[in-house]
């Protein structure tokens, strides 16, 4: 990886909301490579919702939209409360996607890592 | 006044026979003969002889029903029409007649008794055309009815306007709307309430395009149920009335309900195949970091890729609902040759435990690493070794399967297999399973082979019977 690469997220915080255990640690290790430091990964509604209330400082995160029966929602609502930027990972179509986030980037499954890491960089 | 000068000129008025005569003779639409009270041809004017095609001069004398067709001559049909005439002072004469060259026409017609008694006068027209016109529109008008009250569509007569002015009797059973009430608008009563604009609107698009089109709910009188309709007007090709419209409406109610749920599995299809694509690569890159050779990443990544297909399979056939455990144990363990058909060396027990199917892909991936480390180094290569995998439920009101994967006989290497290929396998057992299905896992290299215990939920919709 070419050295501005890895450096693209450099010293960010970001948060990584995936249920499938193979697909959140390979993004996390990803962005990780990138010089990102990752809040979780967690799997659910409760544990984003759980490491949000620790307070620590976030700079953006990548969520799940599909989490088992759940829906990643309730994180996104909390997320712009907040004023932390975000972008959603999912294998559905857009109109899954309430109107309240139709302005909320998607990146669509396979992740195109390189792609995510400049949207999560700004 | 000039003309009764030019009248007048070297004649004096006409007798009231020559007057006869003269309107006799001009009358040439109408067939005028006069007969004997035998029928016999007494007189035949030019419209006579221009309808029928008979020269006075070689019909005067002969017999008058020869301008009948034979089948009602044979049927006593000139006798009838003469006595009707004698006993009444006259007799309709309304039928098909034939001329000389055999065609036919409609004629119609009156049989007058002359005064004298000393025969009749038959006065008769050709109405053929009006007469097939008539049938052509009863044809028509019977074929529109047939068609309109047979088809299972509702079918509509309406003004450019939307306003109705006929309902076929489909329409008045499905909505309850008798013809009275769906005359004009009223037929907007059956429209669901949030489908009433865009179907008034549509009239508007309809004058300028040519055709009304237009899908909306309307009541169903039996139920109270709003089905969806397709409903489609074009004016019918009436030249007398070209604001007269034709329509129905179509049920489309279950199609529309597949589209829907076409709609919802393919987006579901598409979520499966593009977080399988994501799986797979994320297991590609985690192979190829912990893989000190392509030889090696191949072979790894390959034995992944079976048991993901594998896996993928069996939740094709079950369609995506629960799944046997003991399917997916077997299922890996044949793919792993299940010990080369040594008789005891491999033993699966346990009663039947539904898992639910998002279980089962990462469980699979488990499985396979636990059967891939027997072939290499455990269990299932060393002569001796033994493999048993039981299952059960446990716990009360949460209960869960719990698998024990049990080997025996087995010489333990020094440092416990290879590094690569444990630090997969363990990891996906000691942090995969635990993260994704909150399952409690226990995995030791124990002096005589691996013991493996994992605890995870079942399918609550389908319980087993054990």
């Amino acid at each position: 990886m070419a050295e501005g690469e890895t450096s693209a997220l450099s010293g960010r915080r970001v948060l990584v909301v995936e249920d499938d255990y193979l697909i959140a640690d390979d993004l996390a290790r990803s962005l990780e490579q990138l010089g990102a430091t990752i809040l979780g990964p967690t799997g659910s509604v409760k544990g984003a919702l759980a490491l949000l209330a620790r307070g620590e400082a976030i700079d953006a995160a990548v969520l799940d939209i599909n989490l088992g029966a759940e829906k990643v929602f309730p994180v996104a609502d909390a997320l712009i409360k907040e004023g932390v930027p975000f972008v959603f990972a999912t294998g559905y179509d857009h109109w899954i996607v309430p109107d309240t986030f139709s302005r909320v980037r998607r990146f669509e499954k396979p992740i195109d890592i390189r792609a995510l890491a400049r949207a999560l960089s700004k | 006044m000039p003309e009764k000068k030019n009248r007048g000129i070297g004649r004096d008025p006409p007798t009231s026979d020559e007057l006869l005569r003269l309107v006799v003779e001009s009358a040439t639409d109408f067939a005028i003969i006069a007969m004997d009270d035998g029928g016999k041809v007494t007189s035949w004017n030019i419209g006579a002889g221009r309808l029928l095609g008979y020269a006075e001069d070689e019909i005067l004398g002969g017999d008058g029903d020869i301008v009948f067709t034979p089948e009602d001559r044979a049927a006593g049909a000139p006798e009838r029409e003469r006595l009707e005439a004698a006993a009444r002072g006259r007799a309709e004469d309304e039928r098909w007649h034939q001329r000389k060259d055999g065609s036919r026409f409609w004629g119609s017609g009156l049989l007058m008794p002359l005064a004298d008694g000393s025969g009749f006068v038959k006065i008769m027209r050709d109405l053929t055309e009006r007469r097939t016109a008539q049938e052509g529109l009863r044809e028509r008008e019977e074929l529109f009815r047939l068609l309109a009250t047979s088809i299972p569509q509702l079918v509509f007569r309406t003004r450019a306007s939307g306003e109705r002015t006929w309902g076929s009797p489909q329409w008045v059973s499905f909505t309850g709307l008798s013809l009275e009430e769906s005359l004009g608008f009223g037929w907007l009563d059956a429209v669901h309430p949030d489908d009433k604009e865009v179907t008034a609107a549509a009239w508007t698009t309809a004058r300028e395009t040519g055709e009304y089109r237009v899908e909306h709910r309307l009541q169903r009188v039996a139920d109270g149920e709003y089905r969806w309709h397709q409903t489609v007007a074009k004016p019918a090709a009436n030249l007398d009335d070209p604001g007269d419209w034709v329509g129905t409406s179509t049920d489309i109610h279950e199609m529309r309900g597949l589209q829907e749920r076409q709609k919802v599995l393919l987006a579901e299809l598409q979520h499966r195949t593009r977080n399988l694509l994501a799986l797979v690569q994320s297991i590609a890159r985690k192979t190829l970091r912990s893989s000190s050779s392509l030889d090696e990443f191949a072979a790894e990544f390959e034995g992944r890729l079976g048991a993901l297909g594998r896996v993928q399979g069996i939740l094709a056939r079950v369609d995506h609902r629960a799944i046997d455990l003991r399917e997916l144990v077997e299922v890996e363990l044949k793919a792993h040759e299940n010990g080369n058909g040594v008789p005891g060396k491999v033993t699966m027990e346990g009663p039947t435990v539904m898992l639910p199917p998002t279980s089962a892909q990462v469980l699979t991936l488990a499985i396979h690493e636990l059967a891939t480390n027997a072939v290499k180094y455990g269990a299932l290569k060393q002569p001796s070794g033994r493999l048993a995998i039981t299952w059960r439920i446990e716990g009360g009101t949460e209960p869960r399967a719990v698998l024990d994967w049990h080997e025996s006989g087995v010489q333990m290497p020094d440092r416990g297999g290879h590094p690569g290929r444990r630090g997969y396998g363990r990891e996906l057992i000691e942090r995969a399973l635990p993260y994704q299905l909150k399952a409690e896992t226990d995995l030791r290299f124990g002096p005589d082979g691996v013991h493996c215990r994992i605890a995870t939920a079942i399918e609550r919709e389908e319980p087993g019977d054990g």
